[in-house]
């Protein structure tokens, strides 16, 4: 049976990507599944949080 | 209260359930108000086509009327006539061929509306009083303006701005508390009111839809509060009732059932409609209330809104309509940048101050003046409301002073500094990496032709965002259809 869950869809460059990987890999709280080079889909409730992570990052 | 602020027409339809439209469509004026504004051409030539069928059609018979390469325009108008609960398909089985027909409701109400005939009154009972002969088209349009002029001057100058109206003009208080409920302005930290980004995008929308937003943030408000007696089922119905009603003539109160005679003073407030001081039986529609199901689109998004507002004054065209633009007119012309990203508007538009406010940081106003500057942050907060470098630099050009067009002609160089235009699109470019879609991801699909099938089906009702066929995994920004899509495909195994 397929299954729908909710998510948000994620496309960036692949070094973007990379960072939010990365950032999940200390939790593994916010990639629901990792597409492919471009894409990921994320917790929509930790969409605002990922993008100040990654704006931490940048700075 | 947690309300969608960028609710639109559609989309609060579309939460409705069965049951609200069996209701909403035994109004013959309800009726042919969805039908004028909510669908496609295509859905509305399917309607009048089936309008006066006696029995069913097959789907096949309806595939007959249309050329192969439109099928895809086809899907979507029917998934839009089954998400009004417009039509009816009957489900697919083995022994019969898949049927399509109008629900009997709104077939009933529709001929009615097209037809004349019965006394549902439902287009409103002219009012059989003397007119005042005062109250004539410009009156109505004069007040009604000033009111609505009232509701965004509400929004706008919550920008950080003391409007130049004093504490006791303005909207009502109900409808100040409507605007904070629906979360268009919200009370910072330190007591004042704030604009917020579903303001801004309100702002920049078009009177039509910026009325609609303001009337469904009420309907959710009343909705939610079951105290206040009204229905809104009812209330939406009466709206589409006031919008075919026609502008300057007087209607008679005392016809309407009285949760309806309750709805007129905040009707009143919003503009909608106008009652005389001294003829409380009567009530005048205006135009933002006989303009409500005219006009396609329902929805401008923020980029939309800078677009357009960039467009009307490079034509510079002075809004003939209602309420373009604030309602003061944009003149062309009232912008001065600097190469130090000092900008500088010779403008009292308060909608002109707030677009500016958009991407630049004002620190001072004048009477006849704001004066800001560019920054980073002030780009990528603009950025964050979803308008683009390129916009904000077509805004910039199409407004910028006289003086700023005389210097470059004299020394022969581009109107705006170049090196501002090459930062302002640095600055894009630095945040624009991550594009985000929300809606549901489907995998875990038993075979390659369920998953092949459901994709299809998404793609075709115009909701699929991404498909990898290889890993069976697609990505759809609404769920509900394909939902019923795979029931169904489970009952017909």
């Amino acid at each position: 049976m397929p299954r729908a869950i909710r998510g948000v869809l994620i496309e960036c460059d692949p070094s973007i990507k990379s960072i939010i990987v990365n950032i999940d890999s200390v939790n593994h709280d916010f990639i629901i599944e990792d597409l492919d080079e471009e894409r990921v889909v994320v917790k929509e409730n930790m969409v605002q949080l990922l993008k100040q992570k990654l704006e931490d990052v940048r700075l | 209260m947690s309300i969608n602020p960028s609710l639109s027409l559609a989309e609060y339809l579309e939460r409705l359930p069965g049951t609200t439209f069996k209701k909403l469509y035994q109004q013959p004026s309800t009726t042919f108000a969805i039908f004028r504004r909510m669908l496609p051409h295509l859905a509305k030539t399917f309607v009048m086509r089936m309008l006066f069928l006696p029995h069913p059609m097959t789907l096949a018979d309806l595939d007959a009327w249309v050329k192969p390469e439109a099928k895809r325009k086809k899907d979507q108008s029917l998934s839009i006539l089954r998400s009004l609960h417009i039509v009816q398909i009957s489900a697919p089985s083995k022994e019969k061929p898949q049927e399509i027909q109008l629900m009997s409701n709104f077939k009933r109400s529709l001929r009615l509306a097209l037809t004349g005939g019965g006394n549902h009154n439902s287009f409103g009972v002219p009012s059989s009083l003397m007119v005042p002969p005062e109250i004539d088209l410009p009156f109505l349009d004069r007040y009604a303006r000033k009111k609505w002029e009232d509701v965004l001057h509400f929004v706008v100058s919550s920008v950080g701005y003391k409007s130049s109206l004093g504490e006791g003009s303005g909207p009502n208080k109900g409808v100040k508390e409507l605007l904070i409920a629906g979360q268009l302005v919200d009370r910072r930290p330190n007591g004042s009111l704030g604009i917020t980004q579903a303001g801004f995008t309100f702002l920049l929308q078009e009177a039509n839809a910026q009325v609609w937003t303001l009337l469904l943030l009420w309907l959710e408000v009343l909705g939610n509060n079951k105290s206040s007696g009204l229905d809104p089922v009812d209330m939406l119905s009466f709206l589409f009732m006031l919008a075919s009603l026609e502008l300057g003539r007087a209607y008679d109160t005392n016809a309407l059932t009285e949760e309806r005679r309750n709805m007129l003073p905040s009707l009143v407030d919003f503009g909608l409609i106008y009652i005389p001081q001294h003829k409380r039986s009567m009530f005048f529609p205006t135009r933002l209330a006989t303009t409500l199901t005219s006009g396609g689109n329902s929805l401008r998004t923020i980029s939309e809104g800078v677009a357009a507002a960039t467009q009307s004054a490079q034509t510079s065209q002075q809004s003939l309509g209602l309420l373009g633009g604030g309602g003061t007119g944009e003149q062309a012309g009232s912008v001065v940048i600097e190469t130090n990203y000092r900008l500088y508007a010779y403008t009292q538009s308060a909608l002109q101050i707030a677009v500016l406010a958009l991407f630049a940081k004002l620190n001072m106003r004048f009477p006849d003046m704001v004066a800001g500057r560019l920054s980073r942050a002030s780009i990528r907060q603009a950025i964050n409301f979803g308008i683009t470098a390129d916009q904000i630099i077509s805004y910039l050009s199409a407004h910028a002073h006289e003086q700023m067009h005389r210097t470059a002609a004299l020394t022969n160089k581009p109107v705006l500094p170049p090196t501002v235009v090459d930062q302002i699109r640095l600055w894009q470019l630095e945040n624009e990496r991550m594009k985000t879609t929300s809606g549901f991801l489907f995998r875990d699909f038993t075979d390659d032709k369920d998953y092949l099938d459901t994709a299809r089906f998404s793609e075709e009702i115009g909701v699929l965002v991404w498909r990898n066929d290889n890993t069976r995994m697609f990505f759809a920004n609404k769920h509900e259809q394909i939902k019923d899509f795979l029931k169904s495909r489970k009952k017909a195994e």
